[in-house]
């Protein structure tokens, strides 16, 4: 019974792609985004019920399918394991995905591609899948590359648009983005292949139990480069610095995408896999640090590129960011329920956050910047709505669940005594609600700065079917307790100490007193409407944020331009200059000794006995001197 | 006394003047000529050989040489007459037409 | 069926032979069922092979010379088996899809002859009729090349021909002295690659040489760096039948030669040569993979992109244990499908446009969708994506020689980078952006032939690469029995350390 219901979960977002893909390549059939839907609805009934199950009977389920690579020693099976880890991201990731692709029907209206974009939108949910469900890590690789490939076929979803220079757009086209997110993803990649190696050579296996019940008597110089290897895994698929270009780019492709895979599932995936290995994790201290700080620093980061964004989905783009490295932060400091937590939650209100950006671009015929807007809320009421709760949530506003999840990071970071990262990540907490609340008044309030005669709000069906990531953006924080009692029969509990305990209402009020003075700064500036000041936008800060530090600039010039030159020099001056040409030189002389040597062929016969003669003379001496030496 | 050397030497300088010949002559038929006396050479010394070490081979060996040579000389002199009916030279500078 | 191996050799031989007196019209259709009987042959011998056994099988023995101990004598075990079946399907494809126009006859038969070189070469075990079907295979390649080839046709077969022919010639200087060492030691001659696997210690320098000399041999027609400059001109200027059978099976056979006689005949030189061709096969791998980069023309990023993966499958062969080896022959099947796939997929755009520059095209994705879905899944597959099965081979290889040397494992492991490089930006400037050629705005897509050729190979991709199984279990077996053996017969006790044999690796947990 629970394995079938295991293997719906897990299928039906694969027969929705196939049968999605059937229609690929014809016109616009509103049942298959139906269809699809309804599929992906069933995954998420079956994933809830074995969330239940797993709940009330406290057992996992584990089915193994049948075996995928066998050699020597070396066993990998396609094998499935839903515990309480997994089970929480299968919830998540199907929910999201549901309401995402019920509202893509009506995103995706207008859309000749409409059937096509069902197909992909599915495979990448069943990769997902996969990589949360698997009880291996070559498992977890497959879907880790799925969802890959998928990310990469969905930013380029609209392929058709052409190179624009960085000038115009940061973004150059989405084809172009799509090959910079699946590039850089590889290069992660193979630092987590790493970490497999490291692993089965020396455990002698890939499963998750096998490994980590011998992890503990592995030498420690061991553990903390398979730590290392499989973090920078994780820090490609999360964006993390250095590595976290792709995913502003990555906002080419349709929002619906940016909603579920970059911002509620596929991002999440770096940090389900620092959770997952949390033995290993637990075991390498230093590594453990590396990942905190790294994520703090992430953290704000993110958040100051933000401060000046106008574009709306890059804005939400780097609070994605921002809010992963906070998520690190959680898992470095050790507090991995926590970080699954903040997980959870920041897939609710960040979804619910992008899908109310794409009405907004819906309403402005795909216009993005936010001082183009403004005073939309008069048009868009549930929109309104939808994102003001979200941005609420995000913010750390109590009642509303990031205030839950993302306290508790803070307080972490407290309770370990990081007062470094601590401040940062408070500090961080100020600017995440100025920039949210900044891009709520510059779209929604104020004066109106578009020229669209009267935009128009989301169909129904659509802001319907975002109603449930609104609840769950406001209420999800209040089942922390429950939450922190399941997940702890898998993850390690974390609690505060004493000393923390009683500082708790003070720390949250600093918290709080930050996102407050975010909000009404960003009211103060933008509550009315937009005053530009050139001064500010010229000064060299205000630039080098929202030209992100000129990092893509400086990938551009010291890393892509390169190694186009470095690979065209080779091509052309050492492949064909120095390997070929040996290679025709030892031809070339064969032939032109051939050629020289042809001319003592003179014809007359008179030569050939002139050299016969001399060979003979030449014979003797030889032969005469051979016998002399003897 | 006339020993073998004698006899090596005398084939040795003929066999030198027929070398010679078949180097500096441009004439077909005086490469003949010039062929037949270092053929002789050889012969010379083959039979002088034989006499002194008593082994009838050598003597043996010069007699096929001199049938060879006889022989070779009746199709060579064929041949001459044939080129010289086609070229109208028998000079060898006039007759390169084997040129690589 | 006790012949089925000289069936399978020479039965395309005669036919093409026949094929001479088949009227023209039809040699296409005569071509495509010899070449389906073939291939079903071959699936018999596979549906009939005992994959639990790691030796030889079906060994047919004939004596030919016997006072030489030269002998007709071939056989199968897992690490031949699946290359002749590779064989036999790509040419069968090769000639499904094949669209000259000219000499059709020709072709056909020029093909059939060259399959039969094929499988002789990879079912031979006595090591006469090995080079004699080596070096004939040489042959129909030159003359499909330098018949049906582009402009500078006569220039890349003649390169083809004398580069290959000598190192196999050199390969052929080691065969002589390998047998006169055995004459030596044995004071019988004998050309069976069995005898010689049975052959003693025979000194380090003596099996140095040896092995430089079958090195030669097989690097060139690997193409090893820095042998490899005559593949970018043959690909270059080869038909496209002539790319997808020379990518998909003849470079095949340089590595299979190491497997089969570089390994086992010398297994203490082969240990003490493991850096430099690792550090070869880096060079391989990276460097070919930026000189594809940087090429203008589609079907010369393959070809180098050839040279690239086949740096992967040296990689593996020399990391001494069944992880590697098995994954560098798992990864010679799967390059032989994907690259033959993606020559085809080469060659349909040039009877389109006559032309295979980047800068021609932009856009084919609008224009020809299903086109770009198949280039799509064999691009992925080419890149290494897992669940295809471009991902089993590269996987095991990599994780083969992490054991021997983890800096070379990660050096190499950027191919999962560099590869994606190359193709995604070949894919982006083939099939992405809006049309800028108007050439390309009326193209028309796949038609059914094309499509049905290329079908078969897309299900191969996605079956092997959820389930290596079938192929990967008798792969593991053979390697596992080679390895046992080559631990035996080494000499140096450093050999024996290096070589993890299958046995020791279930024990070493």
């Amino acid at each position: 019974m629970m394995e079938s219901l295991v293997y719906i979960a897990l299928f039906t977002p694969l027969v929705s792609a196939l049968f999605a893909g059937l229609f690929g390549m014809s016109q616009r059939q509103v049942f298959v985004g139906i269809v699809s839907s309804m599929l992906l609805f069933v995954s998420f009934i079956a994933s809830a019920l074995l969330a239940y199950h797993v709940a009330t009977t406290g057992n996992s389920v584990s089915v193994t399918l049948m075996d995928w690579i066998v050699v020597a020693n070396l066993s990998i099976p396609f094998g499935f394991v839903v515990d309480h880890v997994s089970v929480t991201m299968m919830v998540v990731v199907t929910l999201v995905s549901t309401v995402v692709h019920i509202y893509s029907i009506g995103y995706m209206d207008h859309d000749k591609s409409f059937n096509r974009f069902f197909s992909y939108l599915s495979a990448f949910v069943f990769s997902m899948m996969v990589l949360v469900m698997s009880d291996n890590f070559a498992g977890l690789f497959i879907g880790w590359e799925g969802v890959g490939v998928c990310s990469w076929l969905l930013i380029g979803f609209w392929y058709h648009k052409a190179d624009a220079p960085r000038e115009k757009n940061p973004s150059i086209s989405p084809s172009w983005a799509a090959n910079e997110a699946f590039i850089m993803n590889r290069i992660a990649d193979l630092g987590m292949l790493i970490g497999l190696f490291i692993l089965f050579w020396h455990t002698g296996s890939l499963q998750y139990d096998v490994v980590f019940a011998q992890i503990p008597e592995l030498p420690s110089i061991v553990l903390t480069l398979a730590a290392i290897a499989l973090f920078i895994g994780a820090m490609g698929k999360s964006a993390q610095f250095p590595l976290h270009t792709w995913l502003t780019d990555a906002m080419e492709g349709p929002t619906p995408v940016s909603a579920l895979i970059h911002a509620a599932t596929m991002v999440t995936a770096g940090v389900f896999l620092v959770i997952r290995a949390y033995p290993l994790f637990e075991l390498t201290p230093e590594v453990s640090y590396f990942i905190a700080a790294l994520g703090t620093f992430v953290a704000f980061f993110a958040a100051s590129m933000a401060l000046v964004n106008r574009d709306l989905k890059r804005i939400i783009a780097f609070s994605t960011l921002s809010q992963l490295g906070y998520m690190f932060a959680a898992a470095g400091l050790g507090a991995y329920w926590i970080a699954l937590f903040h997980l959870a939650a920041h897939a609710f209100f960040k979804a619910l956050l992008f899908l109310g950006g794409g009405n907004v671009m819906h309403a402005m015929h795909d216009e993005l910047d936010i001082f183009k807007m403004g005073g939309l809320k008069k048009y868009m009421k549930w929109t309104h709505v939808y994102m003001f709760l979200a941005s609420l949530s995000l913010a750390g506003i109590p009642i509303f669940a990031g205030f839950f999840s993302k306290d508790a990071i803070i307080e972490t970071a407290f309770n370990e005594g990081t007062l470094v990262l601590w401040s940062i990540l408070v500090l961080t907490a100020g600017m995440t609600a100025f920039y949210s609340f900044r891009q709520i008044f510059l779209t929604f309030w104020g004066d109106e700065r578009h020229n669209i005669e009267h935009p128009h709000e989301m169909y129904k069906f659509a802001l319907v079917a975002m109603s449930p990531l609104a609840l769950l953006a406001v209420i999800a924080g209040w089942f922390k307790n429950d939450f922190n009692s399941f997940v702890i029969n898998l993850l390690p509990n974390y609690e505060m100490s004493e000393h923390t305990h009683h500082l708790v209402w003070y720390l949250g009020a600093i918290v709080l007193a930050f996102a407050l003075a975010g909000i009404i700064l960003a009211w103060v500036k933008y509550g009315k409407g937009l005053k530009r000041n050139e001064k500010v936008e010229n000064r060299f800060v205000y630039k080098l944020l929202a030209n992100q530090y000129y990092i893509p600039q400086i990938y551009e010039a010291l890393i892509s331009k390169p190694y186009a030159e470095l690979s065209k020099f080779l091509w052309k001056k050492v492949d064909m200059r120095i390997v070929d040409a040996i290679v025709d030189g030892i031809a070339n002389f064969i032939y032109t000794t051939g050629d020289e040597m042809r001319k003592m062929q003179t014809g007359n016969l008179s030569h050939y006995l002139n050299w016969m003669a001399g060979g003979a003379v030449f014979l003797l001496i030889f032969a005469g001197l051979l016998s002399m030496l003897g | 006394m006339i020993g073998l050397n004698h006899y090596l030497i005398i084939s040795g300088l003929l066999f030198a003047i027929g070398l010679v010949g078949v180097i500096r002559r441009r004439n077909l038929l005086m490469l003949f000529f010039a062929t037949e006396i270092m053929l002789n050479a050889a012969n010379i010394a083959f039979a002088a050989a034989s006499y002194y070490y008593n082994d009838l081979a050598g003597q043996m060996f010069a007699f096929f040489i001199i049938a060879i040579a006889a022989s070779e000389v009746a199709v060579g002199l064929g041949l001459l007459i044939l080129i010289y009916k086609k070229h109208g030279t028998l000079d060898l500078d006039d007759l390169a037409t084997m040129k690589g | 069926m006790d012949n089925i191996l000289s069936i399978l050799i020479f039965f395309p031989a005669i036919a093409g032979l026949l094929g001479f007196i088949v009227h023209k019209q039809s040699a296409r259709a005569y071509g495509i069922s010899v070449a389906a009987i073939e291939f079903l042959l071959s699936l018999w011998l596979w549906i009939s092979f005992d994959s639990t056994n790691g030796a030889m099988q079906f060994v047919e023995l004939i004596p030919i010379i016997p006072d030489f101990g030269i002998n007709y004598y071939v056989g199968v075990d897992g690490i031949s088996l699946f290359l002749v079946v590779l064989t036999t399907l790509m040419t069968l494809i090769g000639i499904v899809s094949m669209s000259i126009k000219s000499e059709v006859k020709n072709m056909v038969v020029t093909l059939l002859f060259l399959e039969m070189t094929m499988v002789g070469v990879f079912v031979a075990l006595d090591v006469i009729v090995f080079y004699l079907f080596w070096e004939l295979s040489l042959v129909p390649m030159l003359y499909i090349i330098g018949a049906w080839g582009g402009p500078l046709r006569v220039y890349a077969s003649i390169k083809f021909f004398l580069y290959t022919f000598a190192g196999s010639l050199i390969m052929l200087v080691g065969i002589l002295f390998m047998a006169y060492e055995y004459h030596s030691e044995m004071q019988v001659w004998s050309f069976a690659l069995t005898d010689w696997y049975q052959m003693g210690w025979f000194g380090l320098d003596k099996q140095l040489w040896l092995f430089g000399a079958f090195f030669i041999g097989f690097a060139i027609k690997v193409p090893m760096f820095p042998f490899h400059t005559w593949l970018p001109y043959a690909h270059g200027q080869a038909p496209t039948i002539g790319s997808v059978i020379l990518a998909a099976v003849l470079l095949k056979m340089g590595t299979y030669g190491f497997v089969r006689f570089s390994l086992p005949l010398f297994p203490d030189a082969s240990v003490m040569m493991i850096m430099p061709i690792a550090i070869l096969s880096l060079i391989m791998i990276i460097y070919t993979a930026m000189v594809a980069y940087a090429q203008e023309d589609i079907k010369q990023v393959i070809a180098y992109s050839s040279i690239s993966h086949m740096g992967i499958i040296m990689l593996g062969i020399f990391a001494m244990n069944s992880h590697g080896i098995s994954g560098a022959i798992f990864q010679m099947i799967a390059h032989g499908i994907v690259s033959g796939a993606l020559f085809m997929l080469v060659g349909m755009i040039y009877d389109r446009r006559h032309t295979k520059l980047m800068s021609e095209f932009g856009g084919l994705a609008s224009v020809m969708p299903k086109f770009a879905l198949i280039f799509g899944v064999m691009l992925m597959a080419s890149v290494g994506l897992p669940l295809t099965i471009g991902f089993v081979g590269e996987f095991l290889v990599l994780l083969g020689f992490y054991k021997i040397s983890p800096i070379i494992t990660i050096l190499a492991g950027t191919s999962i980078i560099v590869g994606a490089v190359y193709m995604l930006s070949l894919y982006k400037k083939t099939f992405f952006g809006p049309i800028t050629n108007d050439a390309n705005k009326s193209l028309k897509d796949l038609d059914s032939r094309e499509t049905w050729s290329l079908i078969p190979l897309v299900i191969i991709v996605a079956w092997l690469g959820i389930y290596p199984k079938p192929v990967l279990g008798p792969i593991d077996t053979s390697v596992s029995a080679m390895l046992e053996f080559m631990e035996e017969k080494a000499s140096m006790q450093n050999t024996k350390d290096m070589i993890l044999t299958t046995q020791q690796a279930k024990e070493g947990n």
